[in-house]
């Protein structure tokens, strides 16, 4: 018996370069698109609706406030729609894949691991920008404010959104069990909402936790985005571009980390 | 040939005894988490009496009474309609949740059994939060023997609402999708944490046929002198939640197959 002989040669041919990586990443795009299927409708839609109403439910806590308050407050809530979907959609998607099992496989998927991530990095950055832009709608409408628009509320909106998926999808990958994902995720939504300088003067909190919120990222968003839509409310905005490249950043770097390990 | 022996056992006894060993049973399913979910509902409740406060220059009394009480509302219905739901689709997703079903203990008594332990869990969180907010505000609460019908009212609706859809909704994303939005609603759309008046007039309308807005009256008169009114309406409207969540709870958990 001769089975061996004649039997076609296996090509195993490392299949590398950039347009391999483009064609994966529109690959994975697709995937990813479809793989969420309706589910992509109704996240937009429950996106844009809370939006909406975090832009309503800090007027009906406050009741009747002063203008500079009303100002503040429609230039926060944008910020503040742009962070569920990053920090909470986003990990406790891949929670979900952990649990259904379909984790491995997509990582298995014939493509540069980086080009699936870079895919979904492109998808729920997308997908948080109606919410903002009717958060801000709104805000301006309920509250009636004046804003001024600059160009810079394009790199702020764009830079604010990558920021949120990259450190939600960074901290999903790290944390292995997806009971403790949702659970870090839901406490990040609620010291968010409640505690970070986004609708609320960085003056009006404690010394100790102004300075953590000099560290972390929600209050820099709030400052990128009202510096883009007001003027003369912020200053030193530079510093919190560069607060949240490095959070961009290290959301990467936790998600290279994982990527690059195999098995 | 041994004959197999099928006897169907029923009955009042059987029926505690299912409630019991299921009580066991979801409480030693969460004992790892059981102790950080407690803590969680600690930090919640006192973190919101907190942070809203943040809110404003100098909060008013009486406002500072809405948020108190209504943080010990909202840490103690949380539990019901987002936690138990949430709990139940991981199931689903994970594929245990027909061995769940399969256990030979009436499915009412594990319905009963999840009910105390959400009163378990959401009890050490309702009192936290009052103490941290009462410290906090320095506020004249004044507690009376009628919180006690109120708690365990609250507790039981919120627990069948969300036991209901949790087992009526097949897919576990769209479980999910309601629980935060359920969070929402309550955190903000509800007159839970602030005064009615703050509403505009049609959504404080629209409060009147929901839970929530008649749950946190109910609590408030436990716990305050003269800040609301209508209590006895606010009691049937919480009742007739109850009555009717237990009825779709029952319908779906008595399908087999």
């Amino acid at each position: 018996m001769t089975a061996a002989v004649g039997a076609p040669a296996v090509t195993a041919e490392v299949r590398s370069g950039a347009r391999r990586w483009l064609r994966s990443y529109l690959m994975m795009l697709r995937f990813d698109v479809r793989g969420l299927g309706q589910w992509l409708g109704f996240g937009l839609v429950i996106q844009v609706l809370m939006g909406a109403g975090m832009a309503f439910m800090y007027g009906f806590y406050l009741g009747d406030v002063p203008d500079v308050v009303k100002t503040f407050l429609a230039t926060g809530i944008p910020a503040l729609a742009l962070i569920p979907l990053g920090l909470v959609l986003v990990p406790n998607l891949v929670g979900q894949q952990r649990i259904a099992e379909t984790y491995d496989f997509i990582w298995s998927l014939p493509v540069p691991r980086l080009a699936a991530a870079a895919s979904t990095f492109t998808v729920f950055t997308t997908m948080a920008l109606p919410g903002a832009a009717t958060a801000l709608g709104v805000g301006v409408w309920y509250y009636d404010v004046d804003l001024s628009v600059s160009w810079a509320v394009i790199p702020a909106v764009l830079l604010t959104s990558l920021m949120s998926t990259s450190v939600g999808f960074g901290m999903a990958h790290a944390i292995k069990n997806p009971v403790v994902i949702n659970f870090v995720a839901n406490m990040i939504v609620f010291f968010v909402l409640l505690f970070s300088p986004i609708v609320i003067p960085i003056s009006r909190f404690p010394d100790w936790l102004a300075s953590v919120h000099r560290v972390l990222p929600f209050h820099h968003m709030a400052q990128v985005l009202r510096d883009a839509l007001s003027d003369g409310l912020v200053t030193g905005v530079a510093g919190s571009y560069l607060v949240l490249a490095a959070w961009t950043v290290a959301g990467w770097v936790a998600t290279g980390w994982v990527v690059a390990r195999r098995g | 040939m041994t004959s197999l022996t099928a006897e169907v056992r029923t009955g009042p006894t059987e029926w505690l005894r299912g409630y019991r060993v299921m009580t066991r049973w979801e409480l030693s399913s969460l004992r790892l988490l059981l102790p950080l979910i407690v803590a969680v509902q600690v930090l919640v409740g006192g973190g919101f009496a907190l942070g809203i406060g943040l809110f404003f220059e100098e909060i008013p009394t009486r406002n500072a009474l809405f948020l108190t009480t209504g943080v010990a509302v909202v840490t103690l219905i949380t539990v019901g309609f987002v936690l138990g739901p949430q709990l139940v689709s991981n199931q689903k997703t994970a594929g245990t949740y027909d061995f769940m079903w399969s256990l030979p203990v009436p499915r009412t008594s594990q319905a009963a059994a999840w009910t105390t332990v959400n009163a378990f869990i959401a009890l050490p969180g309702m009192i936290a939060a009052l103490l941290i907010a009462g410290w906090r505000y320095d506020l004249p609460l004044r507690v009376s023997w009628s919180v006690v019908p109120a708690v365990v009212l609250t507790i039981v609706t919120a627990t069948m609402v969300g036991y209901a859809f949790a087992h009526a909704i097949p897919k576990p994303m769209i479980t999910q999708l309601i629980t935060q939005l359920l969070i929402f609603v309550i955190l903000g759309f509800a007159p839970i944490n602030f005064p009615q008046e703050n509403l505009p007039a049609w959504l404080a309308e629209v409060n009147m046929y929901l839970p929530f807005h008649h749950m946190a009256v109910v609590i408030r008169a436990g716990l305050t002198d003269g800040l609301v009114s209508g209590v006895v309406g606010s009691y049937a409207v919480v009742g007739a939640y109850a009555v009717a969540s237990t009825v779709v709870a029952a319908i779906v958990i008595g399908r087999r197959g």
